[in-house]
């Protein structure tokens, strides 16, 4: 128990360090792969992340979205969209996320992820912490075979994550996330939608990749998927991104057309 | 029309860039093959996340003067191209290139500034893939 609560508080001294240098992350398993350290989108099209789509359930469709690519409106990139919640998206208007109470509500993990901002993770053998740049967000993956909270414990944009290893791949399960956007155009996910995700490194620990899996019955008819890699930038940290609602003013204030 | 240039740069010219996401939609705000060009007198630049902006003061046909407005990519991105919250100052003289606003508002999405003297602020243009 001692043992736990030093592994613990490792893993938060390194985050109130992690400004300093991300070197600072607390010891590791020597039985799984490490996977700590400073992550950055890669910009190249998927290759490891690729060899994982054989280990997604069946029904799933691949949403080509990952890094700056951006789906029109209209899109929702494949996924089958139940006649309810298309109705709810057709009805978005980009404006809509033009105010002061809108512009820094980040997304869920579902669409946070997958954007070109960085990441760091931080591993224990009970604990692995990842530490987003993109609105600040931090999601706790336990490791030590707990299970989810009950259902109607509160949700929020970075869900209840659960962890475990599958060979040299970490498997992460979260429930628990609050609704937001799957594809940034008007579709929305449920409070009851159900996110696998699968984390490898790659032989020259240069590359993470991972697929985002999720399903979503109250939203959708099929499964959607993301295919996503990192670059490895060894000494660099996320910034503090601190949003500042103001600019939803500042473009409210922009001139009209001519 | 004389500092303002209107650039259609359709398909090729364009091959291999993109616009880094952040909160808002660039598909759904800006156009991707529309390319603004304005040169003007800086009266505000803000530095702050989810989007820096600049707001110019162009003169145009007639001495009139049109406010025209950027939005940067995130100041977290634009720090790790060379950016600093004192890049551009306030009554210097710019030139911003960005992606047009969809509805026709003088308004884009920042792709590159330059200083006076033709000098780049910071040191690569959005869209070209690093971060």
């Amino acid at each position: 128990m001692l043992r736990q609560a030093r592994r613990l508080l490792a893993v938060g001294c390194a985050l109130a360090l992690s400004g300093v240098a991300v070197a600072a992350a607390p010891a590791r398993s020597a039985v799984h792969p490490d996977l700590s350290g400073f992550w950055i989108l890669s910009m190249q099209p998927p290759t490891l992340a690729k060899t994982l789509t054989t280990k997604l359930p069946a029904n799933t469709v691949v949403v080509d979205d990952t890094g700056p690519a951006e789906l029109p409106i209209g899109d929702y990139g494949g996924l089958k969209v139940k006649a309810a919640a298309l109705a709810e998206a057709r009805k978005w208007k980009p404006q809509d996320e033009m105010t002061i109470s809108r512009t820094c509500s980040p997304p869920s993990i579902v669409y946070a992820i997958q954007g070109p901002f960085p990441f760091e993770i931080y591993q224990t053998p009970e604990l692995i912490v990842f530490k987003y740049e993109y609105f600040d967000q931090v999601r706790l993956i336990f490791m030590d075979g707990r299970g989810h909270p009950p259902a109607d414990a509160p949700h929020s944009k970075t869900g209840h994550s659960i962890g475990r290893w599958d060979g040299d791949e970490l498997v992460v399960d979260t429930t628990h996330l609050e609704p937001s956007t799957i594809t940034n155009n008007g579709l929305n996910h449920s409070a009851g939608i159900h996110v696998v995700e699968r984390y490898k490194r790659s032989a020259d620990g240069k590359t993470l990749a991972a697929t985002q899996w999720f399903e979503d019955p109250a939203v959708l008819d099929n499964n959607g998927a993301r295919l996503i890699e990192w670059s490895s930038k060894p000494g660099s940290y996320v910034y503090p991104y601190d949003c500042d609602p103001s600019f939803a003013l500042q473009y409210q204030a922009a001139p009209d057309a001519k | 029309m004389t500092k303002v240039k209107i650039l259609a740069m359709l398909g090729v010219a364009l091959l291999g860039q993109s616009a880094a996401l952040a909160h808002h939609s660039f598909a759904a705000f800006f156009d991707p093959a529309k390319i603004v060009k304005v040169t003007g007198k800086v009266t505000e630049f803000g530095f702050k996340n989810p989007h820096g902006v600049i707001v110019l003061e162009v003169p145009g046909p007639g001495g009139q003067v049109q406010k025209w407005q950027a939005e940067t990519n995130a100041p977290v991105v634009l720090q790790r191209r060379g950016w600093t919250r004192e890049s551009i100052k306030p009554g210097e003289t710019i030139t911003i290139e960005g992606w047009a606003s969809r509805d026709g508002k003088p308004y884009l999405r920042l792709r590159q500034a330059f200083h006076a003297d033709g000098q780049p602020v910071g040191k690569l243009a959005f869209g070209q893939g690093d971060q």
